[in-house]
């Protein structure tokens, strides 16, 4: 499902002391099928962006198309429910919406609510629990006891079991541990690549834009400040500073070693085996310099 | 989302929001209970003037405490309503079935809804102009002599003032919890009442979940830094009474004396 921002502004608190514009006439667009990463330095309008893609938020002016879904602003009856159905939402810390008396059950409750079958809805969990990793022993306890780690495993199967087109991941990977972060990234990557899924990331992490995304949108004050392939996007590195951002540490790395040897560019390397071969290319070039 | 005004503080610099809180609450105590002094056209054109007078002295936009106040109105219409029906006395304006509106009604109906309204506007203006913090900290304040009764003052006010800094959090909590429970097909809007209800659990238990966890947390967070209750503890914001807050209580008993005056 293509997702496509028209001139939207969004405006929180309106006519109140405390009105704030997080969006600010934002047109972007978001293929089908791209793993689409957003940056931006805090209060960019990210998470606000994102929550317009399933109708969570409404825009003051605009509209926004997903697929065949239309939200325009001042419209009141819309079938969002149907929309909310396509577009999977992954919310910051979302182990915090957990609250069944079982693992099982809660990751039903997603699938339940657009009506599929219990008997459906079970199998569904089944299988998004074993696609995130939890072990089966633990499907039929209380989500509370479980660490946070696993805890957000589950509550990620009870979006995947709803079987969205579109998922979008709001910081998927705060607080947890390098390992974790793995695992879960690579599970989306698995999903996008697999399934054909669009998937579109909010997060703080550069590497983690670069290597999993094939379209990075940077953000800042609530406007997109440029929009393309991460090797284009992160090899501006002045514009990136300027607003608060960094690169990701393998062309950090690339960069000082460019300094050191006196020469003025940038290599777009993200993954460490890209920076190896980098770092080769560079050192061979200048053969009395090691 | 949340558009209630009442109990929401806005940071601007005024002559009121630079009073000392103790001078606030006392005055707006007492202007409570002298509303109740006014019976007439004149005493009643008092009180509002100082509401007005106390809005712009506040710097607050009179559209911004319209909106928060629009709830309430429908309050203000029921009194307004009953009283106008049931007070008797004076002549017969018009009756309708065993409905009568005296004249007397009238004037004692717009009389109680200008009352109920100052006095809304009054605490909304105190909670508008003084932080929640300053609220506390005036009311430990003046509750101070109640101590020598063994009373727990200390403890009450730090009680107030962590659920009072807790409220916003709690909704912005709900609002997101509302948020990831809608986008996951959960509908609180719509549907049957039995449905709507059961809407309900999938919000209330991450919400108490979450509370408790704070609550926790926040106990942990305040012995870390070792709180230890209320002897020898010192004051970041020392409160502290000016002339300003002399001159506001000295209008407020010179209101008093103007109503009783010309009060019938």
């Amino acid at each position: 499902m293509d997702i496509t921002f028209e001139q939207v502004t969004h405006v929180y608190g309106r006519k109140t002391p405390f009105e704030k514009r997080a969006l600010n006439n934002v047109s972007i667009h978001i293929p089908s099928g791209s793993f689409t990463s957003i940056i931006g330095h805090t209060g960019s309008g990210k998470s606000t962006l994102v929550q317009h893609i399933n109708g969570i938020l409404k825009p003051s002016a605009g509209r926004i198309t997903v697929g065949d879904f239309v939200i325009r602003a001042n419209e009141k009856k819309q079938n969002l429910k149907a929309l909310r159905e396509k577009v999977g939402f992954v919310f910051q810390y979302p182990e915090h919406q957990l609250f069944e008396e079982t693992i099982i059950k809660d990751v039903c409750f997603g699938p339940m609510n657009f009506g599929v079958s219990e008997a459906e809805a079970t199998k569904r969990a089944e299988e998004c629990l074993q696609l995130v990793g939890l072990p089966s022993q633990l499907w039929h306890r209380s989500p509370f006891d479980l660490s946070g780690g696993q805890m957000r495993r589950v509550a990620i199967a009870g979006v995947l079991a709803v079987r969205p087109q579109v998922i979008i991941l709001d910081e998927p990977t705060a607080g947890l541990d390098p390992m974790g972060r793995e695992e879960i990234l690579s599970l989306f990557k698995d999903l996008h690549e697999r399934l054909n899924l669009t998937i579109v990331m909010v997060t703080h992490n550069m590497s983690d834009a670069a290597n999993y995304s094939d379209q990075v949108i940077v953000m800042d004050g609530g406007k997109p400040l440029m929009a393309g392939a991460p090797e284009r996007i992160f090899s501006q590195v002045d514009q990136l500073r300027k607003v608060g951002l960094d690169i990701p540490e393998t062309m950090e790395f690339l960069n000082r070693l460019l300094d050191r040897v006196g020469k003025k560019e940038t290599i777009p390397a993200f993954t460490i085996n890209e920076a190896a071969d980098a770092v080769i290319k560079i050192l061979g070039g200048v053969k009395d310099h090691v | 989302m949340f558009n209630l005004v009442i109990g929401q503080y806005v940071p601007l610099d005024s002559y009121v929001h630079r009073l000392d809180p103790r001078s606030k609450l006392i005055s707006v105590f007492l202007f409570v209970i002298i509303v109740f002094l006014a019976n007439n056209w004149l005493t009643n054109a008092l009180m509002v003037l100082f509401c007005l007078a106390g809005i712009l002295l506040s710097k607050m936009h009179f559209s911004f405490i319209y909106r928060g106040l629009r709830s309430v109105f429908i309050i203000v219409l029921i009194t307004f309503l009953l009283n106008l029906f049931l007070a008797s006395g004076g002549t017969v304006l018009f009756s309708w079935g065993w409905l009568h509106v005296t004249t007397n009604g009238l004037f004692q109906s717009i009389f109680i809804a200008i009352r109920i309204l100052v006095i809304i506007v009054v605490t909304t203006l105190l909670t508008l102009t003084t932080s929640p913090i300053e609220i506390t900290d005036g009311m430990e304040s003046l509750l101070k002599p109640l101590k020598k009764l063994k009373m727990p003052v200390h403890e009450f006010a730090l009680m107030m003032s962590i659920s009072l800094r807790f409220i916003p959090t709690l909704l912005e909590e709900t609002e997101k919890i509302i948020k990831a429970q809608a986008a996951r097909g959960s509908d609180f809007t719509s549907g049957s009442l039995k449905s709507r209800i059961k809407a309900i659990v999938p919000l209330l238990v991450p919400l108490f979940v979450g509370a408790f966890k704070r609550a926790e947390d926040l106990a942990m967070a305040m012995e870390a830094r070792g709180y230890h209750g209320d002897v020898g503890r010192t004051k970041l914001h020392q409160l502290s009474w000016t002339w300003r807050d002399t001159l506001l209580l000295a209008a407020i008993v010179l209101l008093a004396l103007l109503l009783l005056l010309v009060r019938n």
